[in-house]
């Protein structure tokens, strides 16, 4: 305070070059963050314009950015001429019921780990194992089994892989999930005589349940987004949207721009609504490897 | 009673019984099957010629390992994607990281932006950027035309080189976010005293970056390039999609060239046999990273 007071002026003048250098130095981080959003994002934007675009847009020079007249019809060519809703139903269905089977089976094994401590360590470790292991090394076994037991080109095949293939990371999440839970409100159920397996369904199963959902959402987008077994084990029936998606690079370097754009919009959907409901747990798992494929 | 003894008393059989489900449809649908594939990736079964084979010993390791050069050059191939990927996104990850931590209101939203790209699957990020790439009415030579910087529609994916580079990038695009939100964590958990601190030493700007964050944040960017290290070499869609390996070869990963050998030419013991040299690597690269950090943490004791 006393050097303040010895030198007034210079001190409103450092004052008010601190406010500058403060300004610029937010106007600085805003460009960046626009830049940064512009280059992640953009890409996206270009898309849905372009499955929006008549065809003579796509010829037009200079080229159009944002067509004046928008339309649907894309999409519609894209559900009727490459059946686009087969595969798009497809893909729901099998995501869905490899959601449901991966969280149904993951469950009882994540409680056991939580509250048994279940195989030590070792299962722990194990599980680890499997999401590090490269997808190509499963397929060539299990492409031969599935055509012996019949199972290529039928939901079932898809959903046992997809299950499985889940179930090391939805038993991570469920574990840490399960840890938080306090383990009192499980021990009055038992106390009323409660059977182990009632306990875990009626009690900590609605009270976990937005855990659940965090996982039952990534295993969904999981599946949603695999290609490798989906390309390998699907027939001309049971091809997902990923499978379709890469039938339209045939063209060659300009393919058909309008169907293909309108599936990859349709293809990149889910992922835009799961970042959004599950941002605080994206870190988790992007790192489990849950939205791999 | 203990809190929680009820809870860990148990009838024995019940931790099995409740873990089994998972661990049996592991068993049947991951062991043995990689099982069957090391087995068979000593025999010379071989799709194109027929459902009869026999044991050849090693000689699907030797030819993978000595003699296939299109193996041997997708491995090269695989490591100068790799490479530079890792690179960038670590150095963009940590810059986005950076900057997310400087704004307040509307942080979340915007690193929910940020991250979408890491949430579409390769398929899906190849497809839109071969799109852009594309000749006559992708976005890039368009815009490029437009704004004056080339007066020629340009072919992306005709050479070996812009290829790489296409591919870098367009694999930077879609996994930059990984790393913006492992290090925005690692960020995070800095306590806030340490930077009182350093100011109160004279340490601003670069200095506590340079002595405080970067040390502190070590361990999250080894862990998070290490994750992205694994899975990197997987990389399979984004190929598929992006080149299909071409131009002549040129972009074929290890995942990919395996994918060749089984369902294009399908050699499955050979593939087999490819699958497990790149277990071998993955297996590699992990054990030298655990090696690494343990010595570290004995050199730091």
């Amino acid at each position: 305070m006393a050097i303040a007071l010895d030198r007034p002026r210079t001190v409103s003048r450092s004052a008010r070059a601190l406010r500058v250098r403060r300004w610029v130095g937010t106007a600085l981080t805003w460009v960046a963050v626009v830049a940064a959003l512009l280059f992640f994002l953009g890409p996206f934007f270009w898309i849905l314009t372009t499955s929006l675009k008549g065809n003579e847009d796509y010829f037009a020079y200079p080229p159009v950015w944002v067509p004046a007249d928008a339309s649907l019809k894309h999409y519609g060519a894209l559900f009727t001429r490459s059946s686009g809703a087969r595969y798009f139903t497809n893909s729901l269905v099998v995501s869905t019921l490899s959601m449901l089977a991966a969280l149904l089976v993951s469950l009882p094994t994540a409680y056991s780990i939580a509250r048994w401590r279940f195989g030590g360590g070792f299962l722990s470790l194990f599980l680890l194992v499997l999401r590090m292991l490269p997808a190509i090394a499963l397929i060539i076994p299990l492409y031969i089994m599935y055509k012996l037991l019949g199972l290529t080109n039928s939901y079932l095949g898809l959903v046992i892989v997809y299950t499985v293939l889940y179930v090391p990371f939805a038993v991570w999440l469920l574990v840490g999930f399960l840890r938080d839970f306090p383990v009192e409100i499980e021990e009055a159920a038992l106390i009323d005589g409660c059977s182990r397996l009632r306990a875990l369904v009626s009690v900590v199963v609605p009270i976990i349940a937005p855990g659940l959902a965090v996982v039952a959402l990534f295993s969904f987008i999981a599946t949603w987004n695999e290609f490798l077994f989906a390309i390998v084990l699907t027939g001309i029936e049971t091809k997902t949207m990923m499978v379709l998606v890469t039938s339209f690079t045939s063209g060659g370097t300009d393919m058909f721009y309008g169907e293909a754009s309108a599936s990859v919009v349709l293809g990149v959907l889910p992922a835009f609504i799961v970042a959004f409901v599950l941002q605080r747990y994206l870190v988790k798992g992007l790192a489990l490897g849950g939205t791999k494929g | 009673m203990r809190i929680g003894a009820l809870v860990l008393k148990r009838k024995s059989w019940e931790p099995l019984a409740f873990a089994s489900p998972s661990l049996a449809l592991i068993a049947i649908v991951i062991v043995f099957p990689l099982a069957y594939s090391f087995w068979l990736s000593f025999r010379n079964f071989d799709l194109a010629v027929g459902p009869d084979s026999e044991f050849v010993g090693g000689a699907n390791y030797v030819e993978a390992l000595v003699r296939d050069s299109r193996f041997l050059n997708s491995i090269w191939n695989t490591a100068i994607i790799i490479g530079p990927s890792l690179v960038l996104e670590l150095l963009l990850g940590l810059g986005l990281a950076l900057l997310l931590t400087r704004i307040g209101r509307g942080r979340p939203i915007i690193t929910a932006l940020l991250a979408i790209p890491a949430m579409v699957s390769p398929v899906m990020a190849a497809m839109t950027w071969r799109m852009m790439f594309g000749v006559k009415y992708g976005a890039i030579n368009n815009l490029g035309r437009q704004l004056g910087v080339i007066d020629v529609y340009f072919d992306w994916f005709s050479n070996p080189f812009i290829s790489i580079v296409a591919i870098v990038m367009v694999e930077v695009w879609h996994n930059t976010a990984f790393m913006t939100l492992v290090l925005l964590a690692g960020l995070q958990s800095i306590p806030t005293e340490l930077y009182d601190a350093g100011k109160a030493d004279g340490a601003d700007g670069w200095r506590s970056f340079w002595y405080i964050t970067l040390p502190l944040l070590k361990f999250t960017m080894v862990v998070g390039l290490m994750i992205r290290l694994i899975d990197l070499t997987k990389l399979f869609g984004l190929i598929f999609v992006l080149t299909y390996g071409g131009p002549g070869g040129a972009t074929e990963t290890v995942a990919f060239s395996t994918y060749l050998a089984g369902f294009n030419d399908f050699r499955m013991s050979y593939a087999a046999a490819l699958s497990y040299v790149i277990v071998g690597g993955v297996l590699v690269l992990t054990l030298g990273f655990m090696w690494i950090q343990r010595y570290r943490e004995m050199r730091a004791a």
